[in-house]
């Protein structure tokens, strides 16, 4: 993935095959990250912050149901992916990056999460059972198009 | 505390609790600290807004996040990314009860390990 150009509207890249599918089926995979992951305080009594916790995970499940059928649309658009010979463009809106990047780590933290949030100075081999190896994929992923975004958009 | 920590959400006038957004593309430019002099919040309790390490995250996302929820330079942004790097969190903001509120659910919508405190 890389990016071929930008103008004020959006942002420009090249795929090839292999980095489509696999930016596709991660997205479809969103949500990942559990519910209860986020919490909204982790010092004050749980009693206390009862109402805020209730507010904060109605408001994050909103907001997680209006991104999946946001993506799902996104996904779905027509032109989405064009192919270009032996690759194939994509346009971000730059209305749509945030959204995208949230999406993309949502998809990171929730498969890091399910590899029991191993530490990163430990080599894959070690820690990773081959049965989780998608769900490390998946992780890594994520990592890979959110940093050709964030180079994207300092460039 | 302010009197009506404990009250009902929905009897405290003025106050909006995770309100429903668009998903953040422009920086939420609002100040990192309120002012503390003569001021209302002066007499109120402060909260703070931190950042824990989750150590899933990209360093350079992390410092993008702060940039956009808190409108920061990238030095300053970096500065905190940094402290949670390294020490396992950083204290990002004090602030009202509701600001505090609102900056905690932008950092999870990025989801960020960030919680807020009540300032001892």
């Amino acid at each position: 993935m890389k990016r071929i150009g930008a103008d004020e509207q959006a942002l420009h890249f090249q795929l090839n095959e292999r980095e489509r599918d696999a930016l596709v089926q991660i997205l479809q995979s969103y949500p990942v990250l559990p519910p209860a992951h986020h919490v909204v305080s982790k010092q004050w009594p749980e009693a206390q912050v009862a109402d805020y916790q209730r507010l904060l995970d109605e408001a994050l499940a909103e907001q997680r149901a209006a991104n999946q059928q946001y993506l799902q649309a996104w996904l779905a658009a027509p032109g989405r992916f064009q192919q270009k010979k032996a690759w194939f463009s994509l346009t971000l809106d730059r209305g749509d990056v945030e959204w995208l990047l949230q999406v993309l780590n949502d998809i990171r933290v929730g498969n890091w999460l399910l590899l029991g949030s191993p530490d990163f100075s430990d080599t894959p081999s070690e820690i990773i059972e081959p049965s989780l190896l998608p769900t490390w994929a998946g992780m890594e992923l994520s990592a890979y198009f959110q940093m050709n975004i964030l180079d994207a958009l300092e460039n | 505390m302010g009197p009506d920590f404990f009250a009902p959400l929905d009897k405290r006038p003025g106050k909006i609790y995770f309100p429903a957004m668009a998903n953040v593309a422009e920086p939420l430019v609002l100040p990192d600290q309120e002012k503390q002099t003569g001021t209302k919040e002066e007499k109120e309790p402060g909260f703070l807004v931190i950042c824990w390490n989750d150590p899933v995250n990209l360093m350079k996302y992390v410092t993008h996040v702060f940039q956009k929820v808190f409108g920061w330079d990238l030095q300053k942004a970096e500065h905190h990314m940094m402290q949670v790097h390294e020490q396992g969190r950083s204290v990002l903001v004090r602030a009202s009860l509701e600001k505090a509120e609102f900056y905690v659910h932008q950092l999870q919508k990025y989801a960020l390990h960030a919680t807020m405190e009540r300032d001892a």
